[in-house]
């Protein structure tokens, strides 16, 4: 077995079969098939996602003391740091534990895109190509050919810039919202950047997807927002101004 | 040591996506299945780099082939930048006397003439009655031509991937008339039309059967709705529509009814969807699966007469040939069906024949010889007799 029949077998062919049985089960819509696995996906993915937020929510509660040592060393800069990195880990927590929420979905995104290519068939090959890879629920097959259309966008087209901003101002808003103060002016200059070119990147490669993809990506930014604000009690880290601004 | 570290994360981030794409595995390029046409001993077939060739059957050469224009292949994901490609040829070379007609899958449709062709005059010559017409894409995504053409009179039909169904004056390629039919939704016209009486039939995604006037394109009052749309071209027998549907049955719809006559199996679904067009002879319809089985059903009862396992997928329509069935599946097996037989439940083939590539495209066959076009782009002509590949030519142009 070659490790595309294997991935097939094992993530490829299971998402393409949900999101075609999905989009039967809600009237023949492509688009709330997305919108309905990326729920399912942030539910499958939620202890991860409880673990981030019960990082960022304790990083909220670490700020007085974040301020404290801040008060107390900022004029040793080795020093802050280092007790900010004891602080860390006394409590837990990862500043980078964002990041593997995201890093796990990677191959739910990777799947997805493959079964939006398949399932709406932009040439005959891949529509026969599809018969191949529905498993044989009825359900699956009577939702065949699927609509590509969903509130004005083409779900297998791609450079839809309404989609590509939505998906970058998101993810920065998630990123800002989640992101815990650094402990050091370089790694302060590295977050910014990071929060920056992440959601431009993300949005300049939502104008090379198709819109479908495109689509789970802002919805997954939306729920990951709407959670962190329930959870966390609030916009989290997306006023929070910078101690080191005062320093540079 | 932080920042090399988020770096490495972001390239963790996007290798995966940019592998996926450029590999293109999901973003499958049009690559045609144009089947074979014989006319008086010479061979039409369209190739994998977007010509249109003929071959003498005799002599196995080449008499002259026509290139299409190359398009720009779209670019899909993260694809690795634009490039030229030849154009997709699916639907099988239509000859009417000294001109053979082939729509592309960039949209155009074209008549060639045989002596214009073999003298490699610049095209369209139209002193030999050669011209090329253009489908207007009319705001869809696309406006390729999969399906074959249908000449008919002095006209020709065809459907497009814009939803449209037109019809063209056959000898200066002028437009008669056009029928808008599919909603914005459903806008892939990938079946060929029938013609019964003055009566054009075609089969859709959005599950209808729809009639329109092969005289001025009117869509008429009678259509046929079912809840899955159809993955075959119709086939008409009589006063009766055969069809192929994605929910995996046939379909047998007497026209003007709003029920369909009949479901093919009568009780579970089959395995797989009912691609290629049925063909019915003598009350009986054979039908090719994609769940690798050949059905013999009876035409007025949809009851199954026989059935054969091929075991791989059957992606092109059957042949009837005098008393031979001659079916392939994709894997490249031909298989023989003698009719005059007696065949019982489970049927036997005369002959089994492989010709060692997949097929997909459709396929002709005349004087016990069957002409195959391969998905590695060679032509195989198999002889029954004989029980193997008689010859075979390579379709892939060579360079000078």
């Amino acid at each position: 077995m070659s490790f595309g029949e294997v991935w097939n077998l094992i993530i490829g062919n299971p998402v393409l079969n949900v999101l075609v049985a999905l989009s039967q089960l809600l009237s023949g819509e492509f688009g709330l098939a997305i919108i309905a696995l990326t729920v399912i996906v942030r539910l499958i993915s939620w202890p991860l996602t409880k673990r981030q937020l019960n990082s960022t929510k304790a990083l909220q509660e670490m700020q007085p003391k974040i301020q404290e040592l801040q008060k107390k060393y900022g004029k040793n800069q080795q020093k802050l740091q280092q007790e900010m990195m004891k602080l860390y880990k006394e409590a837990g927590v990862n500043p980078l534990g964002c990041l593997w929420p995201m890093l796990i979905q990677f191959p739910i995104w990777i799947a997805l895109y493959q079964a939006i290519m398949s399932a709406l068939a932009t040439t005959p090959e891949s529509l026969l190509g599809l018969a191949q890879r529905l498993y044989s629920w009825d359900i699956v097959n009577q939702a065949i050919p699927l609509k590509s259309h969903f509130l004005g966008l083409d779900l297998g087209s791609s450079g839809n810039f309404i989609i590509a901003i939505i998906v970058g101002g998101t993810m920065w808003v998630q990123q800002k919202m989640s992101q815990a103060p650094a402990v050091d002016p370089r790694q302060e200059s590295t977050q910014r950047m990071m929060t920056l070119m992440m959601p431009l990147m993300f949005g300049f490669i939502t104008l090379m997807v198709p819109s479908g993809l495109a689509l789970y990506w802002a919805v997954s930014n939306i729920i990951g927002i709407i959670i962190q604000y329930f959870f966390t009690g609030g916009w989290g880290y997306l006023k929070f101004r910078s101690p080191f601004k005062s320093t540079q | 040591m932080k920042q090399p570290k988020i770096l490495l994360l972001v390239v963790v981030a996007l290798l995966p996506l940019t592998l996926v794409s450029c590999i293109s595995g999901y973003t499958q390029l049009a690559k045609g299945w144009s089947g074979t046409t014989v006319h008086e001993g010479i061979i039409y077939v369209g190739t994998m780099d977007g010509r249109v060739v003929s071959i003498n059957s005799s002599t196995e050469n080449l008499e002259w082939s026509y290139s299409t224009a190359p398009v720009t292949a779209p670019s899909s994901g993260l694809s690795c930048g634009q490039t030229s490609a030849p154009t997709a040829i699916y639907g099988t070379p239509v000859v009417d006397r000294d001109i053979v007609y082939i729509g592309t899958y960039s949209g155009q449709v074209l008549a060639l003439n045989m002596l214009a062709r073999s003298q490699n005059l610049t095209f369209p010559q139209q002193r030999y009655g050669e011209w090329e017409w253009d489908c207007p894409i009319d705001n869809a995504k696309s406006n390729a031509i999969v399906a074959a053409l249908l000449v008919r009179g002095d006209a020709i039909y065809l459907s497009s991937s814009n939803g449209r169904v037109y019809s063209l004056d056959k000898e200066f390629g002028d437009l008669n008339w056009e029928s808008k039919v599919l909603d914005e939704t459903h806008r892939k016209l990938w079946t060929s039309p029938v013609i019964q009486g003055n009566t054009l039939y075609f089969s859709a995604y959005d599950g209808h059967i729809y009639a329109l006037s092969i005289e001025t394109g009117e869509l008429l009052d009678w259509s046929f709705e079912s809840e899955t749309g159809f993955a075959s071209s119709p086939v008409i027998y009589g006063d009766t529509i055969f069809v192929g549907s994605f929910d995996r049955y046939l379909y047998a719809v007497k026209i003007g009814s709003d029920v369909p006559m009949w479901k093919f199996p009568q009780e579970e679904p089959a395995g797989n969807w009912f691609w290629a067009s049925p063909v019915v002879n003598e009350d009986i319809v054979y039908a090719g699966c994609l769940d690798g089985r050949i059905y013999a059903i009876e035409a007025k009862t949809g009851g199954k007469l026989w059935a054969f396992n091929a075991g791989n997928p059957i992606v092109s329509s059957p042949v009837l040939v005098d008393n031979l069935l001659i079916v392939t599946d994709e894997s490249g097996t031909v298989y023989v069906f003698d009719l005059s037989a007696e065949l019982g439940d489970e049927a036997v083939p005369l002959k089994t024949i492989s010709i060692g590539a997949d097929v997909r495209s459709s396929f002709s066959a005349q004087e016990g010889l069957v002409y195959i076009r391969g998905e590695d782009n060679q032509l195989y002509v198999v002889d029954i007799d004989r029980g193997g590949v008689s010859w075979k030519v390579d379709l892939t142009e060579k360079e000078e």
